[in-house]
């Protein structure tokens, strides 16, 4: 039956148009008399030099397809739905439409197609040619602009190249005649060149966590932080149309971006409680994720220090687009309301050379503060470390003592003049963060956003570093959870798992890999960790094996100890779960002991806890964008149901947020 | 591989020695012996007309750089299947990354859970909308089998890799392809 079916692949097709063979062959003597030249000077001079083959490609491909726009395909019929924004997509971000990719290896060829492909040398003399005749023809052109060359150097997986296709579509708009580069610049402004620019942010890549065994390593380690900026940054990504680059999605934020609602402590003494849970793997019948709650107890507003906070902006001319520092006004007026009277703000400014704008003031005084801040504008370069060092000035100046004091730091990227040193700067901030001044971050926009230094920052100033895009988002971080991220309760937080070897066999943490600590940092309170917030709740997922599970990765050892008979008198214990904390301001830490016992397990998913489950769908959501094994054969399907059903109130609409990027990332995968 | 018999004038391989050295009317009279399959090959890649014109065209113009490295390593037949198969599944690639960027706009513009049409080449049929599913290999291998009726040990050489990987192919992809036509066929 299937051979019948499958004769109708013989098919033959309609014969060609004579129109479109004459075509072909007009290109094909095209490229043929210009591949000419070349070859017998290549060899006589021999300097090797991509790229411009392609270029002498292109710029034959631009000629034929001024003929006819590339759209004509069976694509055209694609179009009707989004069509302006489409065709600006293509203009701004100069892409290539289908770029003949004469320089790419032949993949089924044989190596010596790929290494005639990679060795083709064009001589300096033809380049020049080939510049003349370009500069002689009316074809919109492109000169590869300093920034676009720079693109090229950062990512090669991005490629920038510039043909003439695309202009050929913007030359029958009307547009004709000489577009430079510039002008196209210019016109994608309010689009921001949705693809590839996003790959220049300089965000750190990592490998997952791994599974481990419980006999080699039955303790793990981890720093509990809640940041959250990796969430917005992959829904940036999403709304673009692209999905983020897997090597830096960071679970544990995505999941921590929520908030949950755990069984808090019910006095300020214990200042968090855990609560365990653990359930079947949705992605896994052969094993199990094990759950920690974790609610930081809740300041009533009376009970709230007053705090003496100093806010540090950026105001660099990248500044000046709408999701930067108009953005960024908007979202610290929400702030400045949150603030009781008695509470101070200060403004330092920085961009080419540090500047106070607003000494400190008290929030009685708003009318002064809000005009302060409508008067930053953007101008000048950024020198980061000169602004830190006055913003730090100015908040032991206001210092307050039992209160917070904090600087906020808003950025849309590098600190890019001054003592600019990574490692420098930390080493201050963590200076600082002795005498008392915690920092925290804000990003805004992307471009050149460094999330990795902003998050090493964060960290060693005790503070959290969250991502702005929109001003729904600056309400979540710095109104809703102003509290939290303004009023510590515990710091240098630290979390340590003990998995009992005679029920799991292997585990394997989910996220928390830029936050793993080694053993003995547990117990040493001169190393620094996370802190919880007020009413804040921090999530890590493991996913364990039980003892005799067939998806047990590890074959038992030949000569290890014999093993263990099991009526030990932990044999009811999964693992055994130790928190350490400060209570803020004291240097000794105070540790919390959890048993994991085996009556914390439901036995379906489904009676798991709502807020458990919907944790565990973007859980498992960051690690599909991640590309984890683990989760390689489940579905965007499934993980919209788990979060649909888990979805409960959701008055803000994160929760249908987060459904809606799973959509995107659904429709995005091939 | 095809017969040869029916071509008159000098020989594929005689035409792309001259055509290497810079002989421009032997690599014309090539191009226009070959043109029309090239494009039948493209044709059964993509199964619609103006991509395969598209597939073509851009098939001569990097036959027009790339015959000035022929090294007579293998038959000129088995190179143009590369070449074309290589040029096609550019296209698929762009196709899909357009067609990815079309869906993500409409999901970001529109409101939530509407549908938006897919690609839809303009002669497929129900075996093609499942072979199209395959991944690129066993693709590849069905179309030079089913569609080329190669043999075997030729559809390797074009792949370039061993005879037996191309029965492999063949294998995983029927078995897939059972599961798919299984259904839709019974309703035809």
């Amino acid at each position: 039956m299937i051979d019948d079916d499958l004769k109708r692949l013989a098919r033959s097709a309609p014969p060609p148009l004579e129109d479109a063979k004459r075509k072909a062959l007009e290109a094909a003597l095209h490229a043929f008399d210009k591949s000419g030249p070349e070859k017998v000077k290549a060899s006589a001079q021999g300097s090797p030099d991509d790229g411009r083959l392609t270029h002498v490609a292109t710029s034959i491909w631009s000629g034929l397809m001024r003929q006819r726009y590339m759209a004509g395909t069976a694509l055209a019929t694609l179009m009707i739905l989004p069509a302006a924004a489409y065709m600006t997509w293509q203009i701004s971000q100069n892409h290539d439409g289908w770029q003949p990719k004469l320089l790419s290896p032949l993949e089924m060829g044989t190596n010596a197609d790929r290494e005639t492909a990679e060795k083709s040398a064009v001589p300096r003399i033809w380049q020049q040619r080939e510049v003349e005749q370009v500069a002689s023809e009316p074809v919109p052109q492109v000169a590869a602009s300093p920034a676009a060359e720079r693109s090229r150097n950062l990512d090669a997986s991005v490629p920038q190249r510039s043909t003439g296709q695309p202009m050929g579509g913007v030359a029958r708009q009307g547009l004709s005649g000489q577009i430079t580069r510039q002008s196209f610049d210019d016109a994608d402004k309010p689009y921001a060149s949705p693809f590839g620019e996003i790959e220049w942010n300089r965000i750190e890549s990592f490998e997952s966590n791994g599974v481990k065994s419980v006999t080699e390593n039955p303790v793990s380690t981890f720093s509990a932080d809640v940041d959250t900026a990796s969430y917005a940054m992959v829904r940036r990504a999403l709304k673009q149309g692209v999905l983020p680059d897997p090597k830096t999605v960071r679970v544990e934020e995505m999941v921590n971006y929520f908030n949950y609602d755990y069984p808090a402590p019910d006095t300020a003494e214990t200042p968090f409680r855990a609560t365990v849970t653990v359930t079947p793997t949705p992605w896994n019948a052969n094993t199990k994720l094990l759950h920690i709650g974790v609610k930081g107890y809740d300041l009533k507003p009376a009970a709230r220090p007053h705090a003496n906070v100093v806010l540090l902006v950026d105001v660099s001319g990248s500044m000046q687009e709408a999701d930067k520092l108009p953005l960024l006004k908007s979202a610290f007026r929400l702030l400045i309301q949150e603030l009781e009277p008695e509470d101070t703000v200060s403004i330092v400014t920085y961009a080419g050379d540090a500047g106070t704008v607003l000494e400190p003031t008290p929030v009685s005084d708003k009318a002064k503060i809000l005009d302060a801040l409508d008067e930053l504008r953007p101008g000048g370069s950024t020198a980061g470390a000169a602004g830190i060092e006055e913003a730090y000035r100015l908040a032991e100046k206001g210092s307050v003592k039992d209160g917070i004091n904090r600087v906020l730091l808003a950025t849309d990227g590098d600190f890019n003049v001054g003592a600019s040193d990574d490692d420098a700067l930390k080493a201050m901030i963590e200076k600082k963060r002795e005498s008392g001044v915690f920092l925290s971050i804000f990003g805004f926009g992307q471009g050149n956003y460094n999330d990795q230094l902003m998050q090493a920052l964060a960290q060693n100033g005790n503070g959290v570093a969250a991502y702005i895009d929109t001003l729904s988002e600056a309400e979540k971080t710095l109104v809703q959870e102003a509290s939290a991220s303004l009023f510590p309760i515990a710091s240098d937080v630290k979390f340590q798992i003990e998995f009992n070897p005679e029920v799991i066999a292997e585990y394997r943490q989910i996220g928390f890999e830029t936050r793993a600590l080694d053993r003995e940092d547990f117990n040493n309170d001169s190393v620094d960790a996370g802190e919880i917030g007020s009413g804040h709740t921090v999530t890590a997922i493991y996913e364990i094996t039980p003892v005799g599970s067939p998806a047990i990765l590890n074959s038992d050892l030949r000569y290890g100890d014999a093993p263990q008979t099991s009526d030990s008198a932990y044999g009811d214990e999964l693992a055994f779960l130790k928190i350490r904390a400060k209570v803020p301001g004291e240097a000794q830490s105070k540790l919390t002991e959890i048993p994991v016992l085996k009556d914390a397990e439901v036995s379906s998913f489904a009676d798991a806890p709502e807020d458990v489950r919907f944790s565990i769908g973007v859980a498992a959501f960051g690690q599909k964008l991640r590309g984890i094994d683990q989760v390689d054969s489940f579905g965007f399907e499934a993980i919209e149901k788990i979060a649909a059903d888990a979805r409960g109130e959701d008055p803000f609409g994160y929760r249908s947020e987060f459904l809606q990027l799973v959509r995107l990332a659904m429709g995005l995968e091939q | 591989m095809e017969s040869k018999t029916r071509i008159e004038g000098p020989a594929d391989q005689d035409l792309a020695e001259r055509a290497s050295i810079g002989d421009r009317d032997a690599f014309s009279m090539l191009v226009e012996r070959h043109y029309a399959f090239i494009h039948r090959v493209a044709w059964k890649w993509c199964r619609d007309r103006s991509a395969a014109e598209d597939i073509a065209q851009n098939v001569c113009l990097r036959l027009g750089f790339a015959i000035r490295n022929w090294r007579n390593e293998s038959a000129f037949k088995t190179w143009l299947y590369r070449i074309t198969i290589n040029a096609a599944h550019d296209h698929a690639r762009f196709v899909a990354r357009e067609m990815r960027k079309a869906q993500a706009m409409a999901v970001h513009a529109a409101t939530l859970g509407e549908e938006i049409e897919t690609y839809k080449p303009s002669h497929s049929d129900y075996v093609w909308d499942a072979v199209r599913t395959l991944p690129d290999k066993q693709r590849d291998a069905m179309l030079l089998v089913y569609g080329e009726e190669l043999n075997h040990a030729d559809a390797a050489a074009v792949m370039g890799c061993a005879e037996s990987t191309v029965s492999y192919h063949l294998h995983t992809a029927r078995k897939q392809l059972k599961s798919l036509l299984g259904k839709s066929g019974a309703e035809q």
